[in-house]
C-alpha cells in the first residue's frame, strides 16, 4: 500500500510538475488539482471528482499525462478513494469519513448544551432538546425544531445527539442534512444499493435530519422518508427534525408527512433578544479564550441584530484582528475592524424594496400591492408592507400612501394600527412580519 | 529593423503566497495560511486587488487536492461541477456574487457547503462585496456565508504596485527599472489585472523590436495603444 501511494506520488507529482507549466494557473487549480491520483494494477488510476473534470482531462492534457507516465497505462474515471491513514503527516486526520462511507454519525462535537446559550427566544426548544437527549425515543417524537436561519437549530440538534452519545457510546446516531438524504437516496437507486440505504437508515437509534422544507416537491425522497420515519418511530427510535418554518406552512410537502411531524413535540427558535446576544458574544469569546469588554459585545449585538451566524462571524473576525495586531479589543478598534461589515448592514430599505419583497414573500405581484383590489390574499399582504415601510423608513405617511397607489395617509395609518394588533392575537401575522423584517434589514 | 514574432507564452509568475506583494493585506495571507478545517474565509474588494492571485495561492499551497472555481464563467459552468468537490481538502470559489440570483447554482453550492463543512473541508471565496451584501437566492445559504471570516483585500499603494510589477517583470526575464516602473505606474489605471495584461503587451514589444524596457519604449508602447 505505501509503495503504491509512493509510486503514484512520483509519477503524479511529474505530471502536476509538467502541467503546471504547459497550462494557466486557473486551468490547474481548476481542473487538474482535484484530481486524485493512485497506482493500482500496474497502472496510474486518476479519479476525478465529475464527470467535467474528467471532460476536461481528456480533450486537453490527458495525452501529455500518458506521455509522463509512459510505459505505465493510465485510467481516467469519476471517483474517490480514502486517503490511506497515517502517511507520514497527520494532515488528514482531522477529516472525516467521505460521504461513501454512510452512515456515520456526522456529528459535530463542538455542538453541546454546554455552549448553547439559553434565552427567551429559545428556552423552550433547549428544554424539549434536553429532554429528548435525555429520554430517547420516548419523550417527545418526532421533536421539530423550526425557525429562521442562523438561530441555532443545527447546534440544537447536534447536541442532542452528543449528549445521547455521551450518555451511551453504543448508540447509532446519524446527523444528515436532507439535501444529503436525497443525494443518498438517488445513488442508492442509480448503484442498485438501496437496499442497504434502507437498512442504514432503519438500523438507527436517532435519526437527525436538518433542513427538511428542502424535501420539498421531491416526492420519491418523500416516499422513502415516509417509510424510514415510520419504521423508526414503531421501533421507538428517536427522530429529529429542523425547518425553517412550521410544518403546515412547507409547500411541496405530502400532507400525510406534515401530519406526522406533529405527532411529537414543535418548537420553535426565535431570534435571539439583545441580551442573549450578548450572552452569545461573550461564551463564544470565552471559549476562544478571548477578552471581550461588556460595551464592546453590545455594540456588536445591537448591530447585528438578525442572525446568531452573523455574530458569531463578526466576532470571529474582531479576533482574528487583535490577535494578528496585538491590539486590545476596545470599541474603536471593534468598529474600525467591522467597518466594512457594519456598511453592508446599513443598506438603504427603500418602499419599493419593501413592497418587492412582501410582494415575493406572499406569492403576488407588486401591482397587486398598488391596486384597489380588496381581497384578503392583497389586503393583509399591502398592510404588512405599509406598516413595515413605516417602520423601516423615513417616509411621511401621505408618502407611503402614494407609494401605494395613492392612497390616503389614513389608509396607512390604519394599516400599521391592524397589524399591530394582528400581529399580537396571530402567531402566522407575527412569524409574517417578522421573516420579513429579517429579510429586509438582514 | 526585422522585428521578432514572440511566442505567446504565459510568462506571468505562478499565482503563490511567495509572489503576492501584500502591502496592507498581511493580515488577510496570515489568516488564509493559518486557516483551520472547516472554516470559511470571505474576501472581498475591488477588481484587480489581487483576490484571484490569493486564490489560486490557496490552493498552490494546499498539498493535498484542492479546486479553484471561477464562478463568473458561470454560464459555462455546469452547477454539478460541484459535484464531488465536497471531499476535496480546500475549495476556492472566485466571483461568487455571480451565482447568486441563479436558483440551481444556489442549491448545487449550498449541498456543496454542508458537505464540506461535515468533512472539514476549507472553503476561501472571493467577491467584490461582503457576504451580507449579496442578494443569494437561497437564504440558507446566505445565512451560512453571514459566518464566515470576512476581509477586504485592499489596494496596494504606489509602492507596492511598483514592487508587484517589478516581480512580475523579473518573472518574464524583464528588468523594469525604477525609474520606468514609476514612469509607467504614472500614466495608466492602477489595478494589477491590468498593470499584468499591460507588462505582457511591453514584453511582447521589446521582444519584437529588441529593446530593453526603458521609458522610451513604454512610450512609445503606450503611444500605440497598450
Amino acid at each position: 500500500m505505501e509503495s503504491n501511494s509512493a509510486a503514484s506520488a512520483s509519477i503524479w507529482d511529474q505530471c502536476l510538475r509538467v502541467l503546471r507549466n504547459d497550462l494557466t494557473d486557473q486551468q490547474f487549480h481548476t481542473w487538474v488539482r482535484p484530481v486524485q491520483a493512485i497506482v493500482e494494477d500496474g497502472g496510474l488510476r486518476l479519479l476525478a471528482p465529475n464527470r467535467f473534470v474528467v471532460g476536461w482531462i481528456e480533450d486537453n492534457c490527458l495525452e501529455r499525462i500518458i506521455n509522463v507516465a509512459a510505459p505505465m497505462p493510465v485510467f481516467l474515471e469519476v471517483g474517490s478513494r480514502l486517503p490511506p491513514i497515517a502517511v507520514g503527516t497527520d494532515t488528514t486526520s482531522s477529516r472525516r469519513p467521505s460521504r461513501r462511507d454512510w452512515p456515520s454519525s456526522r456529528l459535530n462535537a463542538a455542538f453541546t448544551f454546554e455552549n448553547f446559550v439559553e434565552g427567551k427566544s429559545n428556552q423552550l426548544a433547549r428544554a424539549a432538546a434536553l429532554q429528548v437527549a435525555e429520554n430517547p425515543g420516548s419523550a417527545y417524537n418526532p421533536l421539530f425544531i423550526y425557525g429562521g436561519v442562523g438561530l441555532g437549530k443545527t447546534h440544537l440538534m447536534h447536541a442532542i445527539g452528543n449528549e445521547m452519545l455521551r450518555r451511551d457510546g453504543t448508540k447509532r446516531v446519524a446527523y444528515i442534512h436532507s439535501e444529503r438524504f436525497v443525494g443518498d437516496m438517488v445513488r442508492g437507486l442509480q448503484h442498485n444499493t438501496i437496499a442497504e440505504f434502507k437498512r442504514s437508515y432503519r438500523s438507527l437509534d436517532a435519526l437527525l435530519i436538518d433542513d427538511i422544507q428542502f424535501f420539498a416537491g421531491k416526492d420519491r425522497s418523500q416516499e422513502e422518508f415516509f417509510h424510514t420515519f415510520n419504521a423508526l418511530l414503531e421501533g421507538q427510535r428517536q427522530i429529529i427534525l429542523t425547518c425553517d418554518r412550521y410544518p403546515k406552512e412547507v409547500s411541496g410537502l405530502e400532507e400525510r408527512l406534515k401530519s406526522r411531524f406533529g405527532w411529537g413535540l414543535t418548537v420553535s427558535i426565535e431570534p435571539p433578544e439583545l441580551e442573549t446576544s450578548v450572552a452569545i458574544l461573550m461564551s463564544k469569546a470565552d471559549a476562544e479564550g478571548h477578552y471581550l469588554p461588556d460595551e464592546v459585545a453590545f455594540f456588536i449585538a445591537k448591530r447585528i441584530r438578525s442572525n446568531v451566524r452573523e455574530l458569531e462571524g463578526a466576532l470571529r473576525r474582531v479576533i482574528a484582528n487583535a490577535r494578528f495586531t496585538g491590539q486590545p479589543t476596545t470599541l474603536e478598534f471593534t468598529k474600525e475592524t467591522l467597518r466594512d461589515l457594519l456598511a453592508a448592514q446599513d443598506r438603504l430599505v427603500t418602499i419599493s424594496n419593501i413592497q418587492k419583497t412582501v410582494a415575493e414573500y406572499f406569492k403576488i405581484r407588486v401591482a397587486d400591492l398598488l391596486s384597489k383590489r380588496r381581497n384578503r390574499s392583497i389586503t393583509r399582504p399591502r398592510q404588512i408592507a405599509m406598516a413595515l415601510a413605516k417602520e423601516l423608513t423615513t417616509h411621511s405617511l401621505p408618502e407611503i400612501g402614494d407609494a401605494f397607489g395613492g392612497r390616503d395617509h389614513t389608509t396607512v395609518l390604519h394599516a400599521c394600527r391592524r397589524v399591530k394588533l394582528l400581529r399580537e392575537t396571530e402567531t402566522r401575522v407575527q412569524e409574517d412580519y417578522n421573516n420579513l423584517f429579517r429579510t429586509l434589514t438582514g | 529593423m526585422t522585428r521578432q514574432l514572440p511566442l505567446p507564452l504565459a510568462l506571468a509568475p505562478h499565482a503563490r503566497y511567495e509572489t503576492f506583494v501584500a502591502g496592507a493585506n498581511d493580515s488577510v495571507v496570515a489568516t488564509l495560511r493559518s486557516q483551520v478545517a472547516a472554516e470559511v474565509i470571505w474576501l472581498c474588494g475591488a477588481e484587480g486587488v489581487g483576490k484571484t492571485h490569493l486564490l489560486q495561492a490557496v490552493c498552490a499551497a494546499e498539498p493535498q487536492r484542492a479546486a479553484y472555481l471561477p464562478l463568473a464563467e458561470s454560464k459555462d459552468l455546469d452547477p454539478a461541477m460541484l459535484e464531488g468537490l465536497g471531499e476535496l481538502a480546500v475549495v476556492a470559489l472566485d466571483d461568487i456574487e455571480s451565482i447568486a440570483p441563479d436558483p440551481a447554482w444556489n442549491r448545487a453550492l449550498f449541498e456543496f457547503y454542508n458537505e464540506q463543512q461535515d468533512l472539514n473541508g476549507r472553503l476561501v471565496v472571493a467577491a467584490s462585496v461582503p457576504p451580507g451584501r449579496v442578494e443569494f437566492q437561497l437564504l440558507d445559504l446566505a445565512s451560512r456565508f453571514r459566518a464566515a471570516n470576512v476581509f477586504r483585500v485592499a489596494p496596494l499603494d504606489d509602492a507596492g504596485l511598483l514592487d508587484a510589477l517589478r516581480l512580475q517583470a523579473q518573472a518574464r526575464g524583464l528588468e523594469l527599472s525604477e525609474s520606468a516602473g514609476r514612469y509607467l505606474l504614472s500614466r495608466v489605471k492602477r489595478d494589477m489585472r491590468g498593470l499584468s495584461a499591460l507588462l505582457a503587451h511591453l514584453d511582447n514589444t521589446a521582444l519584437a523590436s529588441q529593446r530593453k524596457l526603458t521609458i522610451p519604449l513604454i512610450r512609445d508602447a503606450l503611444s500605440t495603444g497598450a
